[in-house]
Formats: structure tokens, C-alpha cells, sequence
């Protein structure tokens, strides 16, 4: 099982959990942002020198750092 | 007066909606204890209710200590009688990011019997594209009222009015309708399948943001486009100001010119040259940049590129615990602290927004320049190394630059390993918005609001402060002496405690002085010196340092003193007013204080002990 944060850029996968790691109100708060499980996540840029990501969930798109990305277990589409 | 609550999540054009809905007659206040905006403007069609533009929050389920007061003070909103609607702002564009808190709202309104209106904005941009958002449908599932709005293009907005009419003066009660007992995982799903059911379809809304991201983040592009950007930003703050700052100087200079030759000679003549003019000046002259750096600031935000860059610079200021957003506040306050604690605002997290107060008084502010040019003429050799590349004194100005800003980063990095479980911290989770043409005028009312906020609020301590280092130094011998006023006498009481930096009373005197504003240091030398007009040129003042046999260990040790001290009375009083902490301030001060001393005391003796 693959984490958000070792996503490629262009890359799809399908949200699987979270980690027990992850503080409960982080959950709740990237699921407000349309992070649940089960929903497709498109990793759109993957910056130099470790910044944080770009990823789009539905119509928004987001930044997430390695701290909280590391902890969203996800499934890459092929 | 009967209220409307506004409310909705960030970026989903609250503000903008809030100015065309009141006209712009916004004013601000403080929620107690954090800082967070609530505006307050009557409606224009309907001047016998209040508009209050809540903050924007993406839940009501909060994180961090300051969401949860504002979602406290918004239950308590819902609990007082004066307030009679609310208005729910979503993102049409973005539905399912707002769906959620919708959902919330509506459901809290049901209980406390308030009635509620969503409105859909941006469908401009919907229509535009040429897509579709079932009002109608949304309305029936959720059972409240959903109106298509575009607060840019004005569309829609004449819907509002009337509707607000038909619930004025209604007493709805409690409503139990489906939402009224739904626990917040219900409703987590139930905005899943909504936003699935009405929203627009189709991935051509982001796909202009991502060509455009595809340039403002990408690793070269990106970075030159940052560079370039921040760049502008720093003119704007350093030069671009400059001219009305002047203006500012010359206005002052010309008002005392007129009115100080009337009085005569004098206490009240001293008092109105020294002190009145001085003390309106000291704050006065700071207006000028702090609107022009809220403008940009705000151009940065509402344009959406602030997002962008704040991700850039997030990695490596976050190994000292700052966030990417502490990067402009920081990179303003290299000019000036004060407009850089005002754009620390931007922060959403508590801790990082703390963290980053305490970096900026340690950037080397344009204050400190006329104390590193002094002393760096004084105590560096004017020679030059490599072949004439490399000149001393230049040499030494980046590198006292250069250590404030190391101890900027060095104090936050400790300070953040050394309270880690201390605050409730909000992830990075960044939105980056659309990018948007931003309103000017918003922006020009933001600027001035937040340069109207330094005159009233922080204008006031530093007049105060200033007045109170005028008596000390104007009496018991009405200005005569310097050296012989009690602030004379201040130096010579705190002379052993520099004695051990082989600082005499003098500098005592100066370094007290430079309290008002660090610049005040040279000016001050330059009177106990007898030397007039020493701020415009220093090299007599140089040449009677050089004389009076001070030791380049002691020079050495002032200009790390000043790269860290925080002995500027504005800045205290803009962060004792921005953080709601007054504690902060006389710690930070004291603490830096402390810093410097010790800091210098090192550099004096390992510098003595290198030059023998």
C-alpha cells in the first residue's frame, strides 16, 4: 500500500485510509476538504527539493506537505 | 439594530459579496483574545439591518484556538435575539469544499430557529463555461432557499433584498427538519452525494489553474517567477513607499515650520518642535508603507498567487518550525517590522502566526542601517581583498544582515522544538484557489483600514512613549544639557551594566534613546558629540569615535546588540495590538534584550581576544 506522498506527478490513485498516526481533527479536517476514502486523488505537480505536492479531489486543488500526505494510504491507478 | 450574520468558507468571495451588499461602509473590530476580522456594515437596500461579514471557516468543527472562538462567537451569534437570518456564501465552482459547512450551518440555524439563505456564487464563472448548477434541486434537498449569485458581476445579487424581507421580523422557532439532529458524519456524507448530484460536472474549471500552476510552481519557471515577484514586493515596501513616506516628513516639517515660530521661546516651543511634531512623525511616517504593503499583500491574496508562494517557501522554513507563509512578513520586515507583523495576519495557524512574530523584529529592519553604517565606518577597515572584489565594510554590513536573520530563523527553531505540544496546530493543508483578477477596490479599503488601525491603535503608545523620552531628556535643565537631563542620568545609572562591552555613559544615553526608534541612536551620539547634524553626515561623528579610544571589540559587540535588541517602541506597541498579548511583547523585549546582551558580551571578549 502506497502513501499519498509517493505519488508521481500525473499519477491517479483511490484513497484507501488514513494512518492511526494521523491526529483525529487532521482527519476530519482533510475529509472536509474531500479527501475521504474511496475518492480519486490526481497528483498534479510534485515540486523540487521535497515541497509539498499539488494534488486536485474533485473541482479543488490542494497543497499537502510530507507530514500529513505520508499518513493517507492510497491505491496508484495503472 | 436587527442583524444578518454572513457567512461562509475562505475563498469563496465573503468580502466581495460584503462590500457590494453594504457599499464598502465596513468597520472592523476584534473578537476578544485572537485576532480575527468581524466587519459590520449597514445593508444598503435596507438600512434598518446590520450586515456582520463573519470570518471564513472551512467547518465548525475547529482545530486550532482561534477557530474555536470564532465558531463560539458565531453559536453565540445564533443565540442573541437581534440577529435575525443568516446568510450561507458557497463556492458554486467548488461545491463539495463548501457543502459540508453549508450543511452545518444550516442545521444550527435550524435549531437555534434562525432562518437561512444559501447563496451560490461565482456563477459567472459557471457561465462562462458554460456550466450548470442545480439551484433548484440543491434548495429542495437541503430545505432552504439556494440563490444563484455572481458577487463580481452583480448577477443574482438583486435576489438577496427581497428575500431578506420576507424573513424580517419572522419568528421561525426551533425547525426539526432532517439536518436539525444529524451528527457531523452524516452530514460529511450527505455533502458528498450532494455535491455529486447538483454540482457542476467536468474538470474544465481547473484545468485553466493547472496551465497556470504548471508555470508558477514548476522548479525553474516557478522560481524565477518567484524571485521576480518578491522582488517587487520589497521595492514596493523600501522604495516605492519611499516618496510618501517623504511627503510624510515634509508635510510635518512644514506644519512645524509654520506653527513653532508663533510660540516663542520655551517649554512650549520644545515641547511642540521636540515632542508633538517628533511624536506624531514617529508613527505617521510608517502609514505610507504599511498601505502600500497591505495593498500588495492583498493583490498577492486575492489574485491567488499568495497560495503559491507560500507553498515554494514552505520546506525549508518549516526546519525551523515557520510556515511558507511566514515568508512575505518575514521579507517585509527586512524593511520595516511593523507592516511585516500586520501581513503575518495572513497566517491561519496560531503557532506558526506566533513564531513568525518573533522572527521579524530580529530581520534587519532599515532602522538599523544608519547604526551599521556608523559603526561599521568606526570600527571596519575601508580596505579592500581579492584583487579589490571584495571590500571589508560591505563584507561586514551582509554579514551583520545576514546573522539577523540567521538568529531570526535560530530563535524560531528553538522556540518551536521547546513548545511543541503547547498549541493545537492546523496541518498543511494549503487550498490553492483560482486565479482571480482582484477588485481594487476592496483592496484600497483593506489598506486604508489597516493604516487607520496602526494611527488609532498603536499611534497612541507610541506617542505616549515618546513624550515620556522627551521629559526625561528636556528636564530638570529645560534642554540645555543632554548629558545633564535625567535621561542623562539614566545612562549614567545603566553605565555598568554596558561598562562590561567598554561602553561609557554616552552610548548608555544613546542606546535608551534609540527606544524611539533605533536610527535615534546616531542622532543622539551626534548631540552628547556636539557634532550637528550627524543622521545626514557621519563623518565627523565617525572621527570622534574613532578618537575617544573605543576598542573595535566594543564597536563589534554594538552592532550585534542592535542586529538583536528589540528596542524599538512601535514595533512593541503593533505587536502587543496584533497578538492581543501585551505579556508577548514586554517578554520578547525583555528576552531579546537579554539575547543581545550576552551575545555581545561574547562578541566583545572573543574579538578582543583576536585582535589582542
Amino acid at each position: 500500500m502506497q502513501s499519498l506522498w509517493s505519488m508521481k506527478a500525473g499519477e491517479s490513485c483511490e484513497i484507501l485510509a488514513y494512518d492511526d498516526v494521523l491526529a483525529g481533527p487532521y482527519r476530519v479536517r482533510l475529509m472536509e476538504f474531500g479527501f475521504h476514502p474511496g475518492e480519486t486523488v490526481v497528483c498534479l505537480q510534485a515540486p523540487a527539493f521535497g515541497a509539498p505536492k499539488v494534488y486536485r479531489v474533485s473541482n479543488t486543488i490542494f497543497s499537502l506537505d510530507d507530514e500529513v500526505a505520508t499518513h493517507i494510504r492510497v491505491r496508484v491507478y495503472a | 439594530m436587527p442583524r444578518v450574520l454572513l457567512i461562509g468558507s475562505p475563498n469563496s468571495g465573503k468580502s466581495l459579496l460584503f462590500n457590494r451588499l453594504t457599499g464598502l461602509s465596513q468597520k472592523v473590530a476584534n473578537f476578544p483574545g485572537i485576532t480575527v476580522d468581524v466587519g459590520v456594515g449597514t445593508l444598503q437596500d435596507m438600512r434598518e439591518r446590520e450586515l456582520v461579514d463573519f470570518p471564513g471557516t472551512y467547518s465548525l468543527q475547529p482545530i486550532s484556538a482561534e477557530e474555536r472562538v470564532a465558531v463560539a462567537e458565531f453559536e453565540k451569534a445564533l443565540e442573541n435575539e437581534e440577529v435575525e437570518q443568516v446568510l450561507c456564501l458557497i463556492d458554486a465552482t467548488r461545491l463539495e469544499k463548501s457543502l459540508y459547512f453549508t450543511l452545518q450551518v444550516i442545521r444550527d440555524c435550524q435549531r437555534a430557529g434562525k432562518p437561512v439563505t444559501v447563496l451560490a456564487n461565482m456563477i459567472d464563472v459557471l457561465d462562462r463555461h458554460s456550466l450548470t448548477f442545480d439551484t433548484e434541486g440543491l434548495a429542495q434537498a437541503v430545505g432552504v432557499p439556494v440563490l444563484a449569485i455572481s458577487a463580481r458581476s452583480g448577477k443574482g445579487l438583486d435576489q438577496i433584498v427581497p428575500r431578506l424581507q420576507e424573513n424580517a421580523g419572522v419568528q421561525q422557532g426551533r425547525v426539526d427538519g432532517k439536518l436539525a439532529g444529524a451528527p457531523d458524519e452524516l452530514l460529511r456524507g450527505e455533502a458528498h452525494q450532494l455535491a455529486r448530484r447538483f454540482g457542476p460536472k467536468g474538470d474544465v474549471l481547473v484545468r485553466s489553474q493547472t496551465r497556470l500552476d504548471s508555470f508558477f510552481l514548476h522548479s525553474f519557471t516557478g522560481g524565477i517567477a518567484f524571485f521576480v515577484i518578491m522582488f517587487l514586493l520589497f521595492q514596493s515596501i523600501f522604495t516605492w513607499s519611499a516618496p510618501a513616506m517623504d511627503a510624510v516628513e515634509t508635510a510635518l516639517a512644514w506644519m512645524a515650520d509654520l506653527v513653532v515660530p508663533l510660540l516663542g521661546e520655551g517649554i512650549a516651543r520644545d515641547f511642540t518642535a521636540d515632542a508633538l511634531f517628533s511624536g506624531i512623525g514617529a508613527f505617521l511616517v510608517f502609514v505610507p508603507q504599511i498601505f502600500v504593503l497591505t495593498f500588495i499583500v492583498g493583490l498577492l491574496e486575492d489574485s491567488g498567487y499568495m497560495a503559491r508562494a507560500a507553498l515554494i517557501c514552505h520546506k525549508p522554513l518549516r526546519i525551523f518550525g515557520l510556515t511558507g507563509k511566514s515568508f512575505v512578513p518575514m521579507l517585509s520586515g527586512v524593511a520595516c517590522a511593523i507592516p511585516g507583523i500586520y501581513a503575518a495576519r495572513a497566517i491561519d495557524s496560531p503557532r506558526k502566526r506566533l513564531l513568525t512574530y518573533m522572527a521579524i523584529p530580529l530581520m534587519p529592519c532599515s532602522a538599523r542601517l544608519p547604526v551599521y553604517s556608523l559603526l561599521i565606518a568606526a570600527f571596519i577597515p575601508a580596505g579592500t581583498a581579492f584583487g579589490g572584489l571584495v571590500g571589508w565594510q560591505g563584507l561586514a554590513m551582509f554579514g551583520i544582515y545576514f546573522f539577523g536573520m540567521l538568529c531570526g530563523l535560530l530563535v524560531t527553531g528553538v522556540v518551536s522544538r521547546m513548545s511543541k505540544d503547547h498549541f493545537n496546530d492546523l496541518p498543511f493543508v494549503l487550498e490553492l484557489p483560482p486565479y482571480r483578477m482582484p477588485g481594487l477596490q476592496p483592496l484600497l479599503r483593506n489598506a486604508w483600514n489597516r493604516a487607520m488601525h496602526f494611527v488609532t491603535k498603536a499611534g497612541k503608545i507610541i506617542f505616549t512613549v515618546t513624550l515620556v523620552i522627551w521629559v526625561l531628556g528636556y528636564f530638570p535643565n529645560f534642554g540645555a544639557d543632554l548629558g545633564e537631563s535625567w535621561l542623562g542620568h539614566l545612562g549614567r545609572l545603566i553605565e555598568p551594566l554596558f561598562a562590561p562591552l567598554g561602553l561609557d555613559w554616552r552610548y548608555g544615553v544613546a542606546i535608551a534613546t534609540s527606544f524611539l526608534a533605533r536610527e535615534v541612536f546616531v542622532g543622539t551620539l551626534g548631540t552628547i558629540f556636539g557634532i550637528e547634524g550627524a543622521e545626514e553626515n557621519m563623518v565627523p561623528l565617525v572621527d570622534h569615535i574613532q578618537a575617544s579610544g573605543m576598542a573595535i571589540g566594543s564597536g563589534v559587540a554594538l552592532l550585534v546588540f542592535f542586529a538583536i535588541a528589540l528596542q524599538c517602541v512601535s514595533t512593541l506597541a503593533i505587536l502587543a495590538k496584533e497578538s492581543e498579548s501585551r505579556s508577548l511583547a514586554i517578554k520578547m523585549f525583555f528576552g531579546y534584550f537579554a539575547f543581545a546582551y550576552f551575545a555581545a558580551l561574547a562578541t566583545f571578549h572573543v574579538v578582543n581576544l583576536l585582535v589582542g
